[in-house]
């Protein structure tokens, strides 16, 4: 096969991992190529864009791949340009565009428009000048510094990794694929994707009552607060449409982890009717059809749910080779302070896949960026650039009508005894009030402000 | 006919009359008495980014608040929420929906700038004896005293932003905005940083973050915190 982009079928085939398994099961299975549609060996001639470059301009300066448009390959792209306008930089997403998952709960019980979660990824390209390509990305060659797309194959000078979570549905006992893909359509956890959101808010708006359970992981999940959050949220909108509902809150942890002075307060002052909060349940099977989520003792029976079960880092990394195994979220092998794949200065990994145990989160993921920008910048550059801490700004809501919320800033600091990061200087507001509910919104608008038009 | 004539013409003298003569600009000059004890009810949105002692972080992301003239504060406050200053985190927190009208403005820039300051502010990399360090002298004494002070005091009634004890990552930062065109700045800074390079700028501001905070401003020790945050 000629190609142009200059590499062998099967090197594309070993490195990508992906074809290896399933062209040779096409070609077994295959029928007549006219009446198919399909090419030589039965494989559908789409495939052959997989091995061409991707439609780009050619490079006009250091090419940088970031994959992944979520809050951290953003914020990457834009301050990668900002710290060395010279760099060619490329956002990739498998998405056509944003939904903004913080602000998402306030949303769910009619807080905040739709509008101002949803965000175009062209604006962001366009008013930051870099390019944006929707592809999902299939695979990694580092050896030949290339990322196979299913819109084809893009060579780096360097890449950004920051695919974000997957669900890991094996640490709640639901091991078979499929089980899982039924879980995760039946009941959402809501912190991937904008349909799981879509879902979620009609199951709140068409519950009539009983019993609603809703699910805090154990581990680094992403967004500490936003479980808590989410229970309160729903709490205040069944309460003020006086629905006979319940929340039941399973909790895989021994207690609240984050804010625990504030929710704990609001759970029993404003929600004591409606909130049921049950820690240390360790959750070890879901019945589907069932509708019973069990732990060791006991076996919870529900009317609807939204299950949040442990997070780890994207599947890709593993996929890609570059995942480190002992890492309870399975999350990226890099350097801690560099963030650059151990061994691989060309490749990083940011955002909610780093192996740092920072909070996973939003704010967290843009001011980490903007410091991992100026890390490549100085790399390309031969420059050191001192490590800093990134921060993360947190807002919880905890009423609605009007909207009433809480706050966490929090920043990082190295323990050299303990060999790992530990928080450093944190400033928490656990007092629930309006102007708490106003700065949250100047949160998000700030954010996606930053991200997408300045 | 004759009638819509007349009517198109004037209407043409109106508008070129508008175009040759523009308004001239105007001023509103308005006064508000601060008022502190409010001043620290304001703080607590600020406080939820700047920590309650606002004393800003070593590494720079956060200025040094406390202690700042408030004049400056204002200054700053002002250009931001009306975008002339870049900062597309915290515009839409000193937006009068989030932080309220002038008076509100007024009070916290009251609050802030009675704080005590942070006396670990960090200092540049060339200390007292270095070379680099009487560089940096000579170059803030010819290009920067005038207006900030011998001393970097800066100047309460012309809003000259005091530069003694600000954290030397944030300066630095700040002045090589200016000299990249990525933040506004008036006349007389615009055309001194366009004479300095950056390293320039770099030992001149050196030289400041080396100087010493009158102890009264300073809070007792780097373990202070802001009892009104109790």
């Amino acid at each position: 096969m000629s190609d142009q982009a200059g590499f062998s079928r099967r090197r594309f085939l070993q490195a990508s991992g992906l074809l290896a398994a399933s062209a040779p099961a096409l070609a077994a299975e295959s029928v007549r190529p006219e009446a198919s549609g399909k090419g030589e060996g039965g494989v559908p001639p789409a495939f052959a864009r997989l091995l061409r470059k991707a439609d780009l301009p050619a490079p006009r300066g250091a090419r940088v791949v970031v994959v992944g448009a979520g809050w951290s390959g953003l914020s990457m792209a834009k301050y990668l340009k900002l710290q060395n306008p010279d760099f060619d930089v490329v956002l990739v997403d498998r998405q056509a565009s944003f939904t903004s998952l913080p602000l998402s709960n306030p949303w769910l019980v009619g807080e905040i428009s739709m509008d101002f979660l949803c965000h175009s990824f062209f604006d962001a390209a366009r008013n930051h000048g870099y390019l944006f390509l929707q592809a999902t990305v299939l695979g990694l060659d580092r050896e030949a510094r290339r990322v196979f797309t299913d819109a084809g194959v893009i060579g780096y000078d360097y890449l950004v990794l920051a695919p974000g979570i997957d669900y890991d549905y094996e640490r709640i006992g639901v091991e078979d694929p499929v089980e899982q893909q039924l879980l995760a359509q039946r009941y959402p956890g809501g912190f991937v994707n904008a349909s799981e959101l879509l879902t979620i808010r009609r199951k709140i708006q068409q519950f009539r009552g009983g019993t609603f359970l809703l699910t805090v992981p154990d581990g680094d999940y992403r967004c500490s607060a936003a479980p808590y959050e989410r229970a309160c949220t729903m709490a205040a909108w069944f309460k003020h449409n006086g629905l006979p509902a319940k929340i039941l809150l399973l909790d895989m942890n021994n207690e609240i982890k984050i804010m625990k002075d504030g929710f704990a307060r609001a759970f029993s002052e404003l929600y004591g009717d409606y909130i049921e909060y049950l820690p240390s349940s360790l959750i070890s099977s879901v019945d589907v059809a069932g509708r019973t989520v069990s732990t060791e003792f006991d076996d919870y029976r529900f009317d609807d749910a939204v299950i949040y079960p442990p997070i780890r880092g994207a599947r890709m990394l593993e996929e890609a080779g570059i995942m480190n195994p002992h890492s309870p979220e399975k999350t990226a092998n890099t350097d801690p302070f560099r963030y650059h794949v151990i061994g691989d200065e060309r490749v990083y990994v940011t955002g909610d896949s780093r192996s740092q145990p920072f909070s996973r989160g939003g704010h967290t993921a843009n001011s980490e960026a903007r410091y991992v920008a100026e890390v490549i910048a100085g790399h390309a550059l031969g420059r050191e650039v001192a490590w800093r801490s990134p921060q993360t700004m947190c807002f919880s809501a905890i009423d609605i009508r009007p909207m009433r919320a809480i706050s966490l800033i929090t920043f990082y600091r190295y323990d050299e005894v303990k060999k790992d990061f530990a928080f450093d200087r944190t400033h928490a507001v656990e007092q629930w009030d309006e102007v708490g509910g106003r700065a949250s919104v100047a949160w998000a608008e700030g954010l996606f402000q930053d991200m997408f038009y300045e | 006919m004759k009638g819509r004539f007349f009517l198109l013409l004037s209407g043409l003298l109106l508008l070129s009359g508008a175009w040759a003569d523009a308004p001239a600009k105007m001023k509103i000059v308005l006064e508000f008495q601060p008022d502190p004890l409010n001043g620290r009810k304001v703080f607590d949105v600020c406080a939820r980014c700047h920590m309650p002692e606002a004393w800003g972080n070593e590494d720079g992301t956060y200025p040094q608040l406390a202690g700042q003239h408030a004049t400056v504060l204002l200054r700053q406050l002002m250009e931001i929420r009306t975008g002339q200053r870049a900062n597309a985190l915290m515009r839409p927190f000193v937006q009068e929906r989030t932080l309220g009208g002038y008076q509100n403005l007024v009070d916290v820039v009251a609050y802030i700038s009675r704080l005590p300051m942070d006396p670990a502010y960090i200092r540049g990399p060339w200390s007292e004896g270095t070379p680099e360090y009487d560089k940096g002298r000579q170059i803030y004494t010819a290009h920067c005293a005038a207006c900030h002070g011998p001393e970097g005091e800066g100047n309460a009634q012309g809003a000259v932003p005091r530069l003694q004890g600000q954290h030397y990552p944030y300066t630095r930062r700040q002045a090589i905005a200016i000299k990249r065109g990525q933040r506004r700045a008036d006349l007389a800074m615009q055309a001194v940083v366009s004479q300095l390079d950056e390293h320039e700028l770099e030992l001149a501001l050196n030289y400041v973050s080396q100087l010493e905070v009158p102890k009264t401003d300073l809070a007792p020790t780097p373990n202070w915190r802001n009892p009104d945050f109790k």
